[in-house]
């Protein structure tokens, strides 16, 4: 395969995935500012998921409307779901030789779908949940098509480790986020701030399931860090990463493979035999700092030994 | 009922060829699509044109437009009503292509190697050596089964007589054949069982005889010869095509900046290191493709890969130095070619041609400018011409400046009323001028022609000028079996 063919579909999976989690952790923070007494800021989610300044982003952190129409159609914001889609469409763009025809259609309508300036003014009058929806059932569509129509190969195994690198790196950023915001405090008991963390990241379910006791914040750490059945937890991201490298192993780039491999196989240990104790005596900013750093790094070894074509 | 009014209201310019009508009576090769249309009201008409419109948007058969600093996508326009040949029309074309083809394709030989054409005084040596596509770098070096022309996007139109006249030969790098195959299907969705109704012949293989030829060109022999198609990259407005041959013959699509030159041999950068490319379908001109020996700022070319297409170690398609075949100044002597190389009779006629670099012939056209179409040489996409008949008195006295300053690169041809077809445009059926390109491919087994082309439509009333960039849109073609 082209160097310059794995590396945009390794971006389009990465931009694809990005989009997804932007846009159910907007629909669940929607639901949230609705069920508050307090007025609602949305200054997490602004820190983790834009480039605004703290002046920035107190300006527009208590008006939804806003904030929505920035995340999702600001032309400005480059990390709009609008400007991310573009992107993973001009991707796309490049590697249509190497993803089905149905896959391509399916995310070139979404970039017209998230274009359309109709979008923007139900935006700004409609209910946002059904707009947000109709996003997400798009983004869900491209999965489907994905995991459907493409072949087994050395494309698909770019495609899936661009995509749970990014799931990791965002699991991360979501936690890191959601608790420096009550300044690491694990003994805040407050329900509803963990039960819209979980559901952000669609893991509401299965933490009753799992604890069904009262929400505890280790617990919340457990489940998002360290549940290998939970499929936006780190340790599971991780797995992928492996599963999905393991399958580049080849003769003419042994040195490479090795290389990285072993990065992963790093992350991978430090994760899985980590315990809540053992991240909290470490402190959980500092934890969750190492693994994104560790997952970057792969990110730019792929870079260097797979993707180098200019 | 509603649409024989559709009907109706369709009037012919009686000084024009209509694809359609004869006489006021329907020709017997549209009278199938005739009826069918009559089946319908204008609603549904409305909702298939609309059908077409948004499958051409979804499956981004699009070329970007920049303005103010954004993207925005545009179709070309499609008119959904085909353009219909009869068997016995088509019959006529392909004859005539293969002939013009076979003899084009000598003189390229010829041309860049012993030079028989120019020695013997048939085609005038200043005039090749004037032409700026003809490229010394081809000089007495052998292509592979001396094929230079392995795919040929011929323009044909017709006068008001039904005559077929040749309008260019495009032997460089020939577009629109992706329209070709597209139209088709977007025909197929809109009006399901109107082909096999009607009999219309499949233009499906295209790829398939492509990659066949392409493969037989390789040097090394190998079972799998790495086959590429290269593209200038996403901006090319011709990128979505790039992208669909490379899909439909499943071989990998490439930029320069994926290929190196080695020890005069073409690598591409894969994943899992370099790996070796045998034949390169290129779709960079001549002038990009190599910045140590044409143009030094290009970045879309591969630097060396001329050093290696003369050691024989990579097949390029097409070769490279065709344009000297194409030149509109040339064109004036294929049907001497053709006499020349082939000792036949030109099938398929050139419209009557003046040079302007012949003083005579230059006078003559300097009194008829209001009849007269003049374009330049080394132009195609419909540029840098004047059309006499719309021009003002400023625009050609402007214009025969530009003349003066270097006549050979302009050349005249009296304005040919071409024939017209019906498009359908809001809710009416309305005659619009037509081109047609079919696309032939020329392999070591001999030339063939997938029956059907790209149908171009000047959709402005009036209009002459059927390019893309100058507002022109497309049609399916069909060629009917019988």
């Amino acid at each position: 395969m082209l160097s310059r063919v794995a590396d945009s579909l390794y971006w389009m999976s990465r931009y694809m995935e990005r989009a997804d989690g932007i846009l159910r952790m907007l629909k669940i923070n929607y639901a949230s500012s609705q069920d508050d007494i307090q007025e609602f800021s949305w200054m997490p989610v602004l820190r983790i998921f834009t480039y605004l300044d703290e002046e920035g982003a107190v300006k527009i952190s208590n008006n939804t409307r806003a904030v929505l129409q920035y995340m999702v159609t600001d032309r400005e914001n480059s990390n709009s779901v609008l400007n991310i889609i573009t992107r993973a469409r001009e991707n796309a763009r490049s590697v249509q030789d190497h993803i089905t025809k149905e896959l391509w259609q399916c995310l070139n309508d979404f970039y017209h779908i998230v274009r359309d300036e109709k979008l923007n003014l139900e935006l700004h009058k409609d209910d946002p949940v059904s707009i947000l929806d109709v996003l997400i059932k798009q983004g869900m569509l491209y999965f489907g098509i994905l995991d459907v129509t493409m072949a087994r190969g050395e494309g698909f195994a770019f495609l899936n480790i661009g995509k749970y690198l990014e799931r990791g790196v965002q699991s991360a950023d979501i936690l890191d986020v959601k608790f420096s915001d009550v300044n690491y405090d694990l003994r805040r008991t407050d329900t509803i701030y963990w039960k819209y963390l979980l559901l952000s990241i669609s893991g509401y379910e299965l933490y009753l399931k799992t604890y069904r006791s009262a929400f505890d914040a280790r617990n919340v750490v457990e489940q998002t860090v360290l549940n290998d059945e939970f499929p936006r937890s780190i340790l599971y991201s991780v797995v992928r990463v492996h599963r999905y490298f393991d399958r580049l192993k080849s003769e003419r780039n042994k040195e490479a493979f090795q290389k990285i491999d072993f990065m992963i196989g790093r992350i991978l240990s430090k994760v899985r035999y980590s315990t809540v104790e053992s991240i909290m005596d470490q402190g959980l900013h500092a934890y969750l700092n190492g693994i994104k750093e560790d997952l970057y790094e792969v990110g730019n070894a792929l870079n260097q030994n797979y993707f180098a074509y200019t | 009922m509603q649409t024989s009014e559709l009907l109706n209201s369709y009037s012919v310019d009686p000084a024009t060829w209509d694809e359609m009508y004869s006489d006021l009576t329907v020709r017997g090769q549209y009278r199938g699509v005739v009826d069918f249309m009559q089946q319908m009201s204008i609603e549904e008409l409305n909702k298939k044109e609309d059908l077409a419109k948004r499958l051409f948007m979804s499956q981004g058969i699009t070329f970007t437009v920049y303005s103010s600093g954004e993207g925005i996508e545009k179709i070309f326009p499609f008119d959904i009503i085909p353009r219909i040949i009869t068997a016995s029309e088509w019959k006529y074309i392909e004859d005539g292509i293969k002939q013009r083809l076979k003899a084009l394709n000598l003189f390229l030989k010829d041309v860049y190697n012993s030079q028989f054409i120019l020695k013997d005084g048939v085609v005038p040596v200043e005039m090749v050596y004037s032409c700026p596509h003809y490229l010394r770098e081809m000089h007495g070096f052998h292509v592979p089964h001396d094929l230079y022309v392995h795919i040929a996007g011929i323009d044909l139109i017709r006068d008001h007589d039904g005559t077929f006249y040749i309008l260019e030969d495009n032997l460089r790098t020939p577009s629109g054949v992706s329209y070709m195959l597209e139209n088709r299907e977007i025909t197929k969705r809109i009006f399901p069982d109107l082909l096999p109704n009607n009999n219309v012949r499949s233009v499906t293989d295209y790829p398939n005889i492509l990659h066949k030829n392409l493969v037989s060109l390789s040097p090394r022999q190998t079972a799998n010869p790495n086959v590429v198609v290269l593209t200038p990259g996403i901006y090319n407005s011709a990128y979505f095509e790039h992208t669909t041959l490379a899909r439909l013959m499943g071989v990998e699509l490439v930029e320069g900046r994926d290929l190196v030159v080695d020890n005069h041999r073409v690598y591409m950068k894969t994943t899992t290191g370099l790996q070796q490319v045998d034949v390169i379908y290129r779709r960079v001109d001549d002038e990009f493709l190599d910045p140590l020996v044409f143009n030094p700022d290009s970045m879309l070319g591969v630097a060396g890969i001329m050093s290696a297409y003369r050691k024989g170690n990579v097949a390029i398609v097409n070769a490279i130095g065709n344009g000297v075949a194409d030149d509109k100044a040339i064109y004036t002597y294929v049907p001497a070619m053709i006499r020349y190389y082939l000792n036949e009779e030109p099938i398929l006629k050139n419209v009557p041609t003046y040079q302007l670099g012949h003083a005579e012939e230059r006078e003559h056209v300097f009194t008829n400018m209001q009849k007269m179409v003049i374009k330049r040489t080394n132009e195609s996409g419909g540029y840098g011409m004047l059309m006499g008949h719309t021009a003002s008195d400023e625009e050609i006295s402007k214009y025969k400046m530009e003349i003066l300053k270097d006549p050979r690169q302009f050349i005249a041809q009296p304005i040919i009323n071409l024939s017209s077809a019906p498009c359908y445009m809001n809710g009416k059926l309305k005659p619009r001028r037509i081109d047609l390109r079919p696309y032939a491919l020329c392999g070591p087994e001999g030339i063939q022609i997938v029956p059907g082309g790209l149908t171009r439509v000047a959709l402005r009333e009036g209009s002459l000028v059927v390019n893309s960039s100058q507002g022109g849109g497309s049609k399916d073609t069909w060629v009917l079996a019988q």
